[in-house]
């Protein structure tokens, strides 16, 4: 029998039949190897990024001796800075045969340790290092994320990005049923799911869970998933806001990230909108808004530094909310209900609020007169309640949906409309668009809205289109370069291409402004008093 | 009486018709003389002539087609690395085509409003491109400019404007567009304004709008008319314990009227310092709290939670005070 090893090293993929998923980037990596055969090829450099746990640097390795190629693996977050990076790797790309007379592959593993603050010339000095290397090389990142452009700006031109993605449940699933067959144990179909499900395509750690869970066992069954804490179950979100608000108990609040059906940054932005509402002493939403403040820094830190920082933002998200709770007892929703109910103009008493599990029921207890009761429509669908027909009566759910999305949906025309006339009017006064909106535009309103003569007059220099963007046309630079081209015919076609495309943008946000602010004016002559 | 705004309509076209600031706009006429100038900084209180003179310089130097010379590009607009890296960068490395200097001019105005990357990578751009551009920064205050750029720069510090000074422009302005404006009038105007001359042009004009005589009813009664500024609500919305309303007048202001977060907290410092109600003990927390959420401001992700936060903070001393 052979040594005992983890399952994820016994079951790491030995040839290219055992692979799992990513099958386009398989191949593209290999055909960019087989590139090499031939002579160097542009791009001397692949790079292989995704999330963890779904074989990046396993294929490489497979890859490799397959091609024939010795493979010389660097882990770049243990040789972090300029100088090391430059001693370690600059030997190895440039001797390109090994003693033995066989090809070297460089692997450069965690590239994401290399961007921190503190090493910034890490990247530089690998950019440099692809220039001049000899021998083919990887690099591979741990990441998804939408910055990835910026961390590593330096390379991303002159490497081959190759995309690696989660792999699916299904996949996943008949992979871990072949090593419990191997292993010889009985596994309940539902377990290799929810491992599957859990493990948001990776595959290294579905295949590390099944292990633990399998431990000294020839069967496992649905009851051994509390031994990972799998017994979470899938919560929604009115429940989860519940427990994450009224917890005494922080390990209970914090489990509620992975209970969640929605997103973290949707379940922040929940909690967020529900602060004010279920902590109505001033001193408790102050101390829940600075645990949320600090969890988004943490967020963003973890974005830009290190995805070990994300545990700090949930726990805020979560524990720092249960324990921001002391005296109040979240009756923020029935003290809007009855502010609502006074505003339109009745007494409570005409009004029957009922607490059922899915919110506030709220009922006139008699006919209450056809203005009154719109007032009091308009405020109940304010604060996210909804009729309920057949019943009819409101519902105001306990929780309110984040209204930040739904208010930058509703204003996208108004708001485009503004910017075209703040911007005209700043471009046209010298002065900033701040200025233009806070302090301009509200006297040029007053202006237009005082008699006809100055409507006209003010309309028509608003509508005067401000030049000066085409003259600078003649000042713009190309991105390529002459040298970029066989010909100097082509270089000068690809500037007029170029100058044309820069022309119709112009002309194109010339024109919608110019709507833009014909619509404006069009509104502002409506409400003028002269116009009536 | 045609012709748009004021500011614009009556806005000195040349060296000479600027007839305030005497001392600056002779060193610039000499500028215009030889055919050259350096890198400019020019600071001092909003309206009292920076733009102005920088416009009339280079329509001195380049002859009525100026503007073919000159980019202007407003830093709190765009006060970000990347439109130095991109706009100025493409802008300014490249001659000025027929015309009578070599050096185009590019005017940065608020900037003390760019970011300090911004401004450092500003620093380089200038000292690369110096054949081809000559920049003119313009900013309200020169403690926010990096002492880097200062020293490349000749500085200029403009005084605000005299009251007669202020008042014999509106005065001239008056007797142009057949206004009837009595002292009244005048003094509200420059009163209202606090020595921004372009604010009182502004306002001279806004106050005339319905065609009567101005004087100081006229003025106030505009000041009171146009809506006040939504910020101050919110901050008192705030104080008052109302959260949720406050709340809202936040998204009003960040959402619908498009704010930046840097100049909400601008505002709400400064509101909050003159606040009538606000002891001065009371100040000196909130400014600590302020600083803190400026700060956090640029350490977070999202500027509504930050400034959400300190909307908390305003309504605890409002419910410990009041």
């Amino acid at each position: 029998m052979t040594t005992p090893q983890p399952w994820t090293s016994r079951y790491r993929p030995k040839n290219r039949g055992d692979f799992v998923g990513n099958e386009q980037a398989v191949e593209e990596l290999e055909k960019w190897i087989r590139s090499w055969r031939k002579k160097t090829p542009k791009k001397r450099a692949a790079f292989l990024y995704g999330p963890p746990g779904i074989g990046k640097t396993s294929v490489a390795q497979v890859l490799a001796r397959e091609h024939d190629y010795k493979l010389m693996e660097v882990n770049a977050s243990d040789t972090r800075n300029k100088g090391s990076i430059e001693v370690t790797l600059g030997k190895a790309v440039n001797q390109n045969v090994t003693i033995f007379g066989q090809r070297r592959m460089v692997l450069l593993d965690e590239m994401d340790g290399l961007s921190g603050q503190q090493d910034r010339g890490g990247v530089s000095a690998v950019s440099k290092i692809i220039d001049q290397t000899t021998s083919p090389m990887i690099l591979i990142a741990n990441t998804i994320e939408e910055n990835m452009q910026d961390r590593f700006r330096a390379i991303l031109k002159k490497v081959k990005s190759i995309e690696f993605k989660p792999i699916s449940s299904a996949q996943i699933v008949s992979k871990l049923e072949y090593i419990s067959e191997d292993q010889g144990i009985q596994v309940h179909p539902d377990v290799l799911m929810e491992i599957a499900m859990k493990s948001n395509g990776d595959l290294r750690s579905a295949t590390n869970d099944l292990e633990m869970m399998a431990s000294g066992k020839k069967i496992v069954s649905p009851d051994d998933l509390a031994v990972i804490g799998h017994r979470d179950r899938l919560d929604s979100t009115p429940n989860i806001l519940n427990k994450i608000f009224t917890s005494r108990d922080f390990r209970e609040a914090r489990r509620t990230i992975n209970q969640s059906m929605i997103k973290y940054d949707d379940l922040y932005e929940w909690i967020y909108e529900n602060i004010p509402i279920v902590l109505d002493d001033p001193y408790e939403r102050l101390e829940a808004l600075e645990a949320l403040s600090r969890a988004d820094i943490y967020q963003k830190r973890a974005r830009t530094n290190d995805y070990r920082l994300l545990k700090y933002f949930f726990d805020l998200m979560t524990g720092g909310i249960a324990f921001a709770r002391k005296n109040s007892k979240g009756e923020g929703y029935r003290d809007q209900l009855t502010a609502a109910i006074m505003g339109a103009g009745f007494t409570p008493s005409l009004i029957s609020t009922i607490n059922v599990p899915e919110g506030i029921m709220v009922k006139p207890n008699r006919w209450l007169g056809k203005d009154k009761w719109a007032k009091l429509n308009t405020s109940l669908r304010g604060l996210g309640a909804s009729w309920v027909y057949g019943k009819n009566v409101w519902m105001l759910p306990y929780y309110r949906e984040p209204q930040a999305k739904w208010r930058f949906i509703r204003t996208y025309h108004a708001r485009r409309r503004m910017n075209s006339v703040t911007r005209r009017l700043a471009t046209k006064t010298h002065t900033s668009s701040a200025k233009a909106r806070n302090e301009i535009l509200p006297l040029l309103r007053h202006m237009i809205r005082s008699n006809q003569a100055i409507y006209d007059d003010l309309s028509t220099w608003m509508l005067e289109t401000p030049d000066k963007k085409l003259a600078h046309l003649r000042y713009m630079s190309f991105a390529k370069k002459p040298s970029d081209f066989v010909s100097l015919e082509n270089y000068s076609k690809y500037k007029q291409r170029e100058m044309k495309k820069m022309i119709d943008n112009i002309t194109k946000e010339t024109e919608t402004d110019l709507r833009n602010i014909e619509r404006w004016l069009a509104d502002e002559k409506k409400n003028a008093s002269w116009s009536k | 009486m045609s012709g748009g705004m004021w500011t614009e309509k009556y806005r000195p076209q040349t060296l000479d018709d600027i007839v305030n600031q005497s001392n600056i706009v002779n060193r610039l006429k000499t500028f215009v003389a030889e055919k050259n100038i350096p890198h400019l900084l020019l600071v001092g209180p909003a309206g009292v002539g920076k733009t102005t003179s920088i416009l009339a310089l280079a329509h001195d130097l380049y002859g009525p087609s100026y503007r073919n010379y000159v980019l202007e590009l407003n830093a709190s607009d765009e006060r970000g690395i990347n439109i130095i890296r991109d706009k100025v960068k493409n802008y300014a490395r490249t001659a000025a085509m027929a015309s009578p200097v070599s050096f185009k001019i590019l005017i940065m105005d608020e900037a003390d409003h760019l970011t300090g990357d911004a401004q450092h990578a500003l620093r380089r751009t200038m000292e690369v491109y110096t054949k081809t551009a000559r920049f003119c920064l313009i900013g309200n205050y020169s403690e926010n400019i990096i002492d880097p750029i200062q020293s490349r720069c000749s500085v200029f510090r403009y005084g605000s404007l005299d009251e007669v000074d202020i008042k014999d422009r509106l005065t001239l302005i008056a007797e142009k567009e057949n206004l009837q404006i009595v002292d009244e009038g005048l003094d509200a105007l420059f009163q209202a304004s606090g020595g921004d001359l372009r604010k009182a042009i502004n306002m001279l004009q806004a106050a005339s709008a319905n065609g009567e005589l101005v004087d100081d009813i006229s003025v106030y009664s505009l000041l009171g008319s146009i809506r006040p500024d939504r910020v101050q609500t919110m901050i008192q919305l705030a104080l008052d314990g109302k959260f949720l309303e406050s709340r809202e007048a936040l998204r009003d202001i960040l959402i619908n009227q498009g704010l930046a977060p840097e100049d909400i907290i601008r505002i709400t410092y400064r509101e909050v310092m003159r606040h009538k109600s606000l002891t001065e003990q009371m100040k000196v927390r909130l400014s600590d709290i302020i600083g803190e959420v400026d700060y956090r401001l640029t350490q977070g992700a999202r500027p509504e939670i930050q400034l959400s936060t300190l909307l908390g903070h305003l309504s605890l001393v409002g419910d410990e005070t009041m």
